[in-house]
């Protein structure tokens, strides 16, 4: 379990989180959303340990990081950004030094590392200096060094930023493996994989708290109106204008554009126009509906669609209601 | 303390995983053994290794910045410092793992110089004194021990390796040259200061073959200051 209570954290001027509260239960995985510069990773260093909070807490499991940090830290993996590690290390060299550092006992420490490979698909590499790897495999390192100890909560800063397709694939495989018996927050700032890792979202835009629910909840909250993309045929006489009035007929309907004009007819001697249609709010699904009164007006429709609005949608709403779109990135290395 | 010793013992591997503990040792035990050679193996001379531990002193100047410039701005540079700090082990072990990891450096390179003391009582007669060959031994750890922990504290102070290197150096031929610097030329409120923090008078002493225990006592005291003070600044760059 995991407990953020009200976190401060200024750098000099810059204010960089200003009372960040949330919660998370034991197996709940978690995504924090937000631009750069929104005070994510400096919310996440305050959870790990990493900088200590101006005001409010963190507790891990009831053990306050600051209070009782080597308690606290002892039961976070933490998996910083880009997965920094010692390139001149082998991969196993590596886990031991890690174990180690978590107090595991030499007899612990064999079983921990061959099962942290296993899981993280390190074996083949076992033996290889990390410099040399791919930045995949690094990842991987990363991961499973912050698993070695059998954390109750996970902390995965970026875990799949610069990985080609591939594996971020797999990393996301293994994460959702991971969220089963976990406390899992993941910061990222790609939405399509909190979209599909995370149970819940916490948004963070300008060091505060913007939004905090599941992904379904935060597109319904956000009251979008799904529209809809018709392919019509459109007839000889009449044209788009007359599709345009009948579409515009149709109960729930609140407006209708024209998307694509009619191109030249094709083979078949006829031509298709793409309209946008707008509902009325309130009104659920209008799909049979429009296929219905387009059929009842004589009109021959090739495709529908219901547009589904994404949390991309809702995240660029949170961020650039204020602004905060354009947010620079305050990259603040450790230097 | 098992944390650190993990750490030290990282350390140390890693010295001997990258080329600069390789070249150090390998550029240490030429210039030593020139020495040994040309100056010391002299037909007609006394059995002494006194000038070897003088150019060992003086070899450490910028060997010690070489294996110190390392142990905290590389962390720093590359990141790797947060999940190290993040791991339960406490910013004073981190240091002292550090530290223990670099000293231990030193130590083995100058194992290899122990032939050197193997050839000279092999060749001379008389046979050399070893009372200040075992003070020589001493006055180089403890000189390098001293080295170290400033060499530690000023890469606390940057990312940037080749400016902890440079700042070691620099703080360290400070601390030589001031005993070349008159007394009366000195601040008169500083000068009973200085005077105590001069290196090279104790050096000197050892290079007679006595050991002082106030001068064993000055060379732990101020290396345990300044890995303290190294403690406090990684604790305060949590902060920033």
């Amino acid at each position: 379990m995991l407990l953020v209570d009200q976190v401060h954290k200024s750098f000099g001027t810059l204010r960089a989180v200003r009372g960040v509260s949330f919660e998370i239960p034991r197996g709940q995985v978690v995504g924090l959303l937000g631009p750069n510069g929104a005070g994510k990773t400096t919310t996440i260093r305050m959870i790990t340990g990493f900088t200590p909070p101006d005001a409010g807490r963190v507790l891990i499991d009831g053990d306050d990081i600051t209070q009782a940090a080597a308690k606290a830290r002892g039961k976070i993996g933490y998996l910083p950004e880009s997965a920094p590690l010692y390139g001149e290390m082998t991969v196993r060299d590596y886990l031991s030094f890690r174990s180690k550092l978590y107090g595991l006992e030499r007899g612990a420490r064999r079983s921990a590392i061959d099962r942290a490979m296993d899981r993280c698909w390190l074996r083949e590499v076992a033996g290889r200096r990390i410099g040399q790897l791919s930045k995949g495999f690094k990842q991987r390192v990363g991961l499973a060094g912050a698993l070695l100890h059998g954390p109750d909560v996970l902390v995965l800063d970026e875990p799949t930023n610069g990985l080609d397709p591939t594996q971020v694939s797999e990393t996301r495989t293994l994460i959702r493996e991971l969220g089963v018996e976990r406390t899992l927050l993941i910061s990222s700032h790609v939405l399509t994989e909190i979209e599909r890792l995370c149970d819940r979202v916490i948004v963070l835009a300008g060091g505060t708290l913007r939004a905090d629910g599941s992904p379904r909840s935060l597109i319904d909250a956000a009251g979008f109106v799904a529209r809809y993309t018709v392919e019509i045929e459109v007839p000889r006489t009449g044209g788009t204008a007359s599709i345009v009035m009948a579409l515009g007929r149709v109960a729930g309907v609140a407006s209708v554009q024209i998307h694509e004009e009619p191109g030249i007819p094709e083979a078949s001697g006829r031509s298709w126009g793409v309209f946008t249609v707008s509902p009325e709010a309130g009104f659920m699904d209008l799909r049979e509906t429009i296929a219905e009164s387009a059929r009842a007006s004589g009109l021959l429709v090739r495709s529908l669609e219901r547009e589904r609005p994404s949390l991309e949608r809702v995240f660029m709403e949170l961020v650039e209601r204020d602004g905060l779109g354009e947010t620079r990135a305050v990259a603040r290395r450790s230097a | 303390m098992k944390a650190a010793l993990a750490i030290a013992s990282r350390e140390l591997s890693s010295m001997f995983r990258l080329p600069v503990g390789w070249v150090v040792t390998a550029l240490f035990m030429l210039l030593t053994g020139t020495v040994f050679a040309y100056l010391i193996l002299a037909p007609g001379q006394i059995a002494s290794l006194r000038v070897f531990f003088a150019v060992s002193g003086w070899l450490l100047l910028p060997v010690v910045p070489a294996v110190s410039m390392r142990l905290l701005s590389e962390e720093f540079r590359s990141g790797t410092i947060e999940p190290l700090l993040t791991s339960p082990v406490s910013d004073a072990a981190v240091v002292i793992g550090k530290y223990l990891g670099g000293l231990a450096f030193l130590m083995l390179m100058f194992v290899p110089t122990l032939a050197l003391v193997g050839i000279l009582v092999a060749l001379s007669d008389p046979k050399p004194d070893p009372g200040p060959i075992l003070a020589g031994y001493l006055s180089v750890a403890l000189l390098g021990a001293l080295y170290l922990a400033v060499g530690l504290f000023v890469s606390s102070l940057t990312s940037n390796q080749t400016l902890a290197f440079l700042g070691t150096l620099f703080v360290l031929l400070l601390m030589m040259l001031l005993a070349f610097v008159p007394a009366e030329k000195l601040p008169p409120l500083l000068r009973p200061v200085l005077n105590a923090a001069l290196i090279k008078p104790r050096i000197d002493d050892f290079a007679k073959g006595v050991i002082d225990l106030s001068h064993v006592v000055f060379f732990l005291s101020v290396s345990c200051w300044f890995v303290v003070l190294t403690t406090l600044t990684l604790e305060s760059r949590r902060w920033r």
